[in-house]
């Protein structure tokens, strides 16, 4: 493509900040962020469950808020901080969160656990000493369909801990 | 807790390392060099006779590769998917009707495959499949199993007439029926085990590649059973040498029985990839996975209790209408018959036992195993009927278990429905709960 040449219509170029990291993207304007994420940025961490918004397992974090990538434009999220699951970790130091669902069994099939990951790592950005309560109400928009979900809170509960809640 | 890696130690999940990181490989995460995607077209109708399909206008969609229908699998000659088991002890073989991969006269649930759209996109394959013109002529439908075998619910299938795939049974029906005439007590109860759908968290996803150097296939799938699929969609649907075709499970998100089956959909992606000279990846909806996986459960009984003044259970009846869907899928009635009945005796002595199964087709998915196959029906409805004679009896809910449990030695301990206990002490883990 000549420099200056306009983009084709219904396609958007874009820089996407993800995982503190540049990714330059050229996408259909109508894609979803969960779209982009899996297609053009190959990061498959964030899962697909049910294109409605009404399980959660393609919960990311927009400037550190837990967002549904299923309903939300990446053209629309074009300049902000997106953290998926692949940055939870910070290079081989893993997350007090992921130490602790090793730990306490939270993950089973491990579908369901990469949303799960980002919305309680958002809780606990926010709220530091979460109860057993304020965890169950910031995870009502994930579904899991192997656990029961006690081991998941036991697990963020000890992560709290861990982190100095 | 034991340190390091003996007895009694706590270890950790291997897979745990990539399920936590975002690095687990299902099979959506999966692409293939030079993929389509395929969309596939299913019945509105719980029961329709279809008089013409047009794929014309779809076919000259943009970015489309093909568009197929049942007619032609046929000229093709696929093989029809397989039920890979019939049971024995019925009264007459089990009516198995055909089930091609891609039906062509009638449509038997809502979810029926009809059409394949393959394209290059998703989403040109999805606009693709919303131009296809099938001529419905719909047909009055039957989703409840207790009226399955009425004479006016309409036929589903040539194969089996009154919609019955087969008449079963297990136990000693004249015994049982002479400890029930001799009865001080008996408790009746009519139960509904509703059908239920899995809903894994992971939908269903499979894509197949052909290598045209060795004439070989692989099918990437998500499924509980690689092994299974590999020897059914081989030998019976691409009726191909078995080495000629390998199956790789990778991650699967969840299963709960509803990816045991071998699907049509992963017969059509392996047999498509070969007729477009491409990758073909599908991956389910979510509406899909509510439509086309396998259900469970879908039955109607009335069950029986059969007591002696002192509470002691002399005999338990039970029969049974379960409904397999549509059509059969892979373990067609294996939950209904020998993971159902032969777990009838619970913990308790009961002395004598019979169950009948009628075995039938409704207009919804098909049925399959599902978190316990059989072995929650029948536990729910024994104890169910326990609760029941508590109240109706006056005994305490407890201590007419306790009056009822196989004594710890007793063992090993003959039930009436074919299983030996080996071993059991279950009076201390009354006590304890």
């Amino acid at each position: 493509m000549e420099k200056g040449q306009a983009l084709p219509k219904g396609v958007t170029a874009a820089v996407l900040r993800i995982n503190g990291e540049d990714h330059p993207v050229v996408f259909p304007t109508h894609h979803t962020l969960l779209e982009v994420l899996r297609e053009e940025c190959a990061l498959t961490g964030t899962k697909h469950g049910c294109e409605l918004g009404e399980c959660g397992a393609c919960a990311v974090l927009v400037d550190g808020e837990a967002v549904l990538s299923c309903l939300q434009l990446a053209a629309a999220v074009n300049g902000r901080a997106i953290d998926t699951i692949e940055g939870l970790q910070q290079d081989n130091d893993l997350h007090p969160l992921q130490t602790a669902f090793a730990d306490f069994g939270a993950a089973q099939c491990g579908y369901c656990t990469p949303g799960i990951l980002m919305v309680a790592r958002a809780l606990l950005e926010r709220n530091p000493n979460p109860t057993e309560d304020e965890i169950y109400e910031a995870l009502s928009g994930n579904l899991c369909r192997c656990t029961g979900y006690n081991n998941i809170v036991k697990a963020i509960l000890a992560a709290a801990g861990q982190m100095g809640g | 807790m034991t340190e390091g890696t003996g007895i009694g130690a706590s270890v950790r999940r291997t897979e745990d390392n990539r399920f936590l990181t975002g690095k687990g490989r299902y099979t959506d995460d999966i692409n293939r060099p030079g993929q389509a995607y395929a969309c596939f077209l299913r019945s509105p109708h719980a029961h329709a006779k279809i008089n013409g399909i047009d794929t014309g206008a779809a076919k000259n969609a943009p970015g489309v590769i093909a568009v197929l229908t049942g007619a032609d699998v046929a000229a093709d000659e696929l093989g029809g998917i397989p039920c890979g088991f019939s049971p024995t002890g019925t009264q007459e073989p089990q009516n198995a009707p055909p089930r091609p991969a891609l039906v062509q006269d009638k449509a038997c649930f809502v979810g029926d495959l009809v059409a394949m759209v393959i394209a290059d996109d998703l989403n040109q394959a999805k606009d693709a499949a919303e131009l296809i013109q099938v001529d419905y002529q719909e047909l009055p439908a039957n989703v409840d199993p207790a009226k399955a075998t009425d004479p006016s619910t309409p036929r589903i299938h040539e194969a089996a007439e009154n919609n019955l795939c087969a008449e079963w049974g297990l136990g000693d029906k004249e015994a049982t029926d002479q400890a029930f005439a001799q009865a001080h007590h008996v408790t009746t109860l009519d139960l509904i085990n509703n059908r239920q759908i899995p809903n894994a968290m992971e939908p269903r996803c499979s894509i197949g590649e052909y290598d045209a150097s060795d004439d070989s296939y692989t099918l990437y799938t998500t499924t509980q059973n690689p092994h299974i699929t590999r020897l059914l969609l081989a030998a019976f649907v691409m009726q191909i040498s078995e080495h000629k075709l390998r199956v790789v499970s990778p991650d699967v998100g969840g299963g709960f029985g509803s990816k045991i089956p071998h699907y049509p959909e992963e017969a059509l992606v392996t047999w498509a990839a070969k007729k477009v000279g491409r990758p073909v990846k599908w991956t389910a909806d979510r509406s899909e996975s509510f439509l086309s996986d396998t259900h469970g459960r879908d039955h109607v009984t009335r069950a029986e209790l059969a007591l002696a003044e002192n509470g002691k259970f002399l005999a338990l009846r039970v029969h049974t209408t379960a409904s397999l869907g549509a059509y059969l899928s892979t373990f067609g009635a294996m939950s209904t018959t020998y993971l159902y009945a032969p777990v009838l005796s619970g913990q308790y002595i009961i002395p004598t036992i019979h169950c009948g199964v009628t075995i039938v087709f409704t207009n919804t998915a098909p049925i399959d195993a599902e978190r316990g196959a059989g072995r929650p029906e029948a536990t729910y409805l024994l104890e169910r009927l326990v609760e029941n004679t508590a109240r109706e009896m006056g005994i305490d809910r407890i201590e007419i278990r306790r009056r009822n449990l196989i004594p710890a030695d007793a063992f090993p301990y003959q039930t009436p429905v074919v299983l030996a206990y080996d071993s059991g002490n279950y009076a201390p883990i009354l006590d304890e709960a």
